[in-house]
């Protein structure tokens, strides 16, 4: 269904933003799922906007106490783009701090899945998802680095799209990784995503490293599996899973199980080039230009920076720990530049069989924990969760997440991966999936 | 990681954290450079680093003035003193 | 002694490195400034074209192999002057690689000329800092040589040689080029950071060289360690811990791409002043040194000379002397006024202000028109008004070219011209 479309067709009773903005209000409280909620809005289509992605004139923290009060004096390229379109910024949505996490938990204000306030609505881009979950009218523009578009997306039941690198201007984007964020979106359905894709993409001279291309319709009967990351689902999702691949096989598609052994070494090549960026990226926190203030400035600025930078959470520290450490000199070689080559070889390696087929495999390899538990993980427990999604997000190739399965009432998704620009392809795929698949939903703010 | 390599990293990157917060970072760092060692088992020797993951050919900008139309609200996010920005001591 | 040297230089482009903000001078502070050249989070780098086509022609006058495909890279270290905490910068992916000068007796080489940016403009005040971004994003290039210079004379012949060479391709560094010196003595390389002006670069070279050879003498090996100078008092004193090369963890800049710098034009007329000046020197028999002193930074000198000894009959002493009124009376002195000047200088006529105004009008040497008579008058007019350089004559027979050469500005009548009659006219006098 065309929510979008719906949307501009249906007469809106007179105060249906106020009315909206209250409902919002009440179960922002309950969920946590915008940092700042735009009081402002009077027409258009109501978009949420990831925080750490610019808005100017809108305080944009990514969830960091160290960018407290920080207003941008301009507007990330893709929110430009969709504001003349006729969308509306809603608010700006609780993250992960700075994208930092899989589970919506590194924030001040712990993200809580709509299905379920005691589980994790899954991160980084957790508000985003649940904003997707609970409004019926409305999109998400959120962004990925290593998974946080499709892990929320899928344990709050929402589709969540990752376009190709480069296709969407990183403009306005606070880095996490740049040679790994891309913006993107979520929505309650595909048909949207395609409506959002159309108005957003394409080359913007503010980023580099933004592209231009034509994308096509790319449909392909084959879906890999691969061996190496479907042996570590666990068991739950696994049958649910193969429910899924059945389902598709008899609707005609050829299923085919791969082995890739290089895609093991995937979750440490993400980590060490996202770390390495990372800690060069967090560098410029210090407490005086923007942000979080520091009062003292008779102190030297060795101390005052590192007064400023107390205020990260734990995982910014560890990452800028790593980072730094993995980019020194010494060690340079040993992990920086390795995990560069190995990113080629899998990239390589991803390519040739993308060639006819897409990839295929749960969204993430357990149910949503609950909040308890995904607090006790270890980082490294962490950083395993994001095994099925790390692949496409390291080779900068396109996937869709979509819902697939409800296992005692939560929300299980599976993932499309294709080839670079094959980005429609997945739109297509998840199009005919959503014909034979209904989405459930608790909440429907903003009914019409 | 030896302790005052450890207490050198904490110091190039700007950061004090308390006693008990130390212990666990230092112990995460050295599980987590442990886990990335793994990545020495593979021979790529042979393979050019992927600095992005697709090929983007560099465009540059023609070199044109433009005023940024809100350098008030830039400054706004910052102290300032007769324009300057305040910044530490050095 | 081994001295290498990284020298700043900034490129005349209108708008900044990454950013489309003013290079100009602003009236205040913090007023040419953007997301961008501030380091705001959400803002992105893009590469000034003009930047990288100097920079290219830097690299090509300077012998260097050009990188056909460049990259940057992220040099991370904190200073409240560096928005970003990283400087963006290049290394393997530089712009120009392994190039030399050569000098009179040596040869200089270049380990690589690299694109960067310029941080803030910062002011030390007692409490706090103050921060200028207007300078911060201004392209810069650095270049490495390596350490082979010798000697303090070597040193300073290169530096003018260099300025020479950037001048002829359109960089100017008449703002003080800055730069960071490595001296050693002995087995440690010391580095003197920012160190502004070629006369402080001599004097702080010439200091450091006494400070390591004394303490060589007395048995020791200087540090490793980075060292500031100061004016004042013309010393270098250890400065603050500097980021190591471990700690500035260098990584590739992912918010740009490698770009081809094949399509960027380079001047194809790369001037060297030195060969140049040679060259005339050789075959009109000219001074060699006087040329390339008038020459190393005046374009307009080189074409007036060419222009002088091709185009014109005058003596090519005559041209040469003409130039060196070009020194002083600036651009007045031209193709047009060329000819008429050397006329005056010919005659024998000193040239100043006000001759140069009659050049620019065009009024020829009188010389030819004036009569005997008419000197002679001149003469005798100056003698009986001025009684009193009669009497200095008497005691001090030298001072009749004083004398003469009032009498040549006064009446516009060549001193050779004067002196032939004055000692007859001033015997009457004597009498």
């Amino acid at each position: 269904m065309k929510y979008i479309e719906e949307f501009l067709k249906k007469e809106k009773p007179s105060g249906y933003y106020n009315k909206l903005l209250e409902e919002l209000g009440g179960l922002n409280r309950k969920f946590g799922a915008f940092n700042f909620i735009n009081k402002q809005i009077s027409a258009g289509f109501p978009m949420s906007v990831k925080d750490n992605i610019c808005v100017k004139g809108m305080e944009t923290t990514a969830s960091s106490k160290i960018l407290k009060g920080y207003i941008p004096p301009f507007s990330a390229t893709v929110i430009k783009r969709l504001e003349k379109e006729g969308f509306s910024i809603l608010g700006k949505t609780n993250m992960d701090e700075f994208g930092f996490g899989s589970f919506g938990i590194n924030s001040e204000t712990p993200a809580k899945n709509p299905f379920d306030e005691t589980r994790v609505a899954g991160g980084s881009s957790s508000g985003a998802a649940i904003a997707t979950a609970i409004l019926k009218y409305h999109v998400a523009v959120a962004e990925s680095t290593g998974g946080s578009i499709a892990a929320p997306a899928s344990f709050c039941g929402v589709v969540g799209f990752t376009p190709t690198y480069g296709l969407i201007s990183r403009y306005g984007l606070i880095d996490y990784s740049n040679s790994l964020d891309k913006i993107g979106f979520m929505s309650r359905s595909s048909e949207d995503i395609r409506t959002l894709m159309g108005k957003s993409i394409g080359k913007d001279p503010a980023d580099t490293t933004s592209v231009d291309a034509v994308l096509n319709n790319v449909s392909k009967q084959r879906l890999v599996i691969v061996d190496e990351l479907y042996s570590k689902i666990d068991k739950n999702i696994k049958s649910s899973f193969d429910n899924t691949v059945k389902k598709l096989s008899s609707a005609g598609f050829k299923i085919e199980h791969l082995s890739i052994p290089e895609i093991d070494y995937s979750i440490p090549v993400y980590y060490i080039i996202s770390m390495a960026e990372a800690s060069t990226n967090l560098a410029k926190f210090t407490g005086f230009k923007y942000g979080l203030k520091v009062d003292d400035f008779s102190k030297g600025y060795n101390d005052f920076f590192t007064e400023a930078r107390e205020a990260f959470g734990e995982e910014a520290k560890r990452k800028i720990l790593l980072g730094t450490f993995i980019r020194g000199a010494s060690v340079r070689s040993k992990y920086y530049e390795k995990a560069l080559k190995i990113r080629r070889a899998i990239k390589d390696k991803m390519s040739s069989f993308l060639k006819d087929s897409f990839v295929i495999s749960p969204t993430m390899p357990v149910i949503a924990p609950t909040i308890k538990e995904a607090q006790s993980f270890t980082p490294l427990q962490n950083y395993s969760m994001d095994l099925l999604t790390i692949p496409s997000n390291l080779c900068g190739f396109p996937s869709i997440s979509l819902p697939s399965d409800y296992l005692n009432g939560l929300p299980v998704g599976i993932q499309i991966t294709g080839g670079q620009f094959e980005d429609m392809g997945l739109v297509s795929f998840g199009e005919e999936w959503e014909k034979s698949f209904k989405y459930n939903f608790k909440y429907n703010l903003g009914d019409l | 990681m030896e302790d005052a390599e450890f207490d050198r990293l904490l110091k190039v990157c700007r950061l004090k954290v308390p006693a008990k917060q130390r212990e666990k970072l230092k112990k995460d760092t050295d599980d987590i450079l442990r886990y990335f060692d793994k990545i020495s088992e593979v021979k790529c020797d042979d393979v050019d680093p992927a600095f992005h993951s697709i090929d983007i050919p560099g465009q540059y900008r023609e070199d044109r003035q433009v005023k940024f139309e809100d350098v008030e609200g830039i400054l706004k996010n910052t102290k300032t003193y007769r324009f300057f920005v305040i910044g530490p001591k050095i | 002694m081994k001295i290498g040297l990284e020298v700043h230089v900034a490129l005349p482009t209108h708008s900044k490195l990454f950013c489309s903000c003013s290079t100009e001078d602003a009236d205040q502070p913090n007023t040419n400034i953007c997301p961008i050249c501030m380091g705001f989070p959400g803002s992105k780098p893009s590469l000034n074209k003009e930047a990288v086509r100097i920079a290219k022609s830097v690299s090509k006058a300077l012998n260097c192999k050009i990188n056909q495909s460049i990259s940057f890279v992220r040099k991370t270290y904190f200073y409240p002057d560096l928005p970003k905490s990283f400087q963006i910068t290049q290394l393997a992916g530089s712009i120009g690689i392994g190039g030399e000068i050569k000098l009179s007796s040596s040869t200089v080489r270049i380990r690589r000329i690299q694109i960067e940016e310029d941080p803030a403009r910062i002011i030390r005040e007692s409490k706090y800092t103050l921060l200028d971004f207007n300078r911060s994003g201004i392209p810069l290039i650095e270049i490495v040589t390596d350490p082979d210079i010798t000697s303090e004379d070597q040193l300073r012949e290169f530096l003018s040689v260099l300025r020479s060479i950037l001048y002829y391709i359109g960089v100017d560094i008449d703002k003080e080029m800055k730069a960071d010196l490595n001296i050693s003595l002995g087995e440690n390389r010391v580095e003197i950071k920012n160190v502004t002006g070629i006369k402080n670069l001599i004097d702080a070279s010439r200091y450091e060289t006494k400070r390591q050879g004394e303490i060589i003498k007395s048995g020791r090996q200087p540090e490793k360690e980075t060292r500031s100078y100061e004016e004042a008092s013309q010393t270098t004193v250890s400065s603050r811990e500097k980021e190591t090369d471990e700690e500035y963890g260098y990584i590739y800049e992912p918010d740009l791409t490698d770009f081809s710098v094949s399509g960027l034009e380079i001047k194809e007329d790369v001037f060297d002043a030195r060969q140049i000046s040679r060259e005339i020197a050789d075959k009109y028999s000219l001074d060699y040194k006087t040329i390339l002193e008038l020459i190393a930074l005046d374009k307009d000198a080189l074409n007036l000379l060419k222009h002088g000894l091709e185009k014109t009959n005058l003596k090519p002493d005559l041209v040469l002397n003409a130039l060196e009124a070009k020194k002083r009376f600036g651009n007045a002195v031209n193709e047009k006024s060329l000819v008429l000047l050397a006329g005056y200088i010919e005659k024998g006529i000193q040239i100043d202000r006000e001759i140069i105004k009659k050049v620019e009008n065009g009024i020829p040497p009188a010389e030819d028109v004036i009569s005997d008579e008419k000197i002679d008058d001149s003469i005798e007019k100056e003698l009986s008004s001025s009684p009193d350089l009669v009497e200095r004559y008497k005691k001090n027979p030298k001072v009749v070219d004083f004398i003469v050469s009032t009498i040549s500005k006064k009446y516009g009548i060549p001193q050779k011209k004067v002196a032939v009659r004055i000692k007859d006219i001033l015997a009457k006098y004597i009498k």
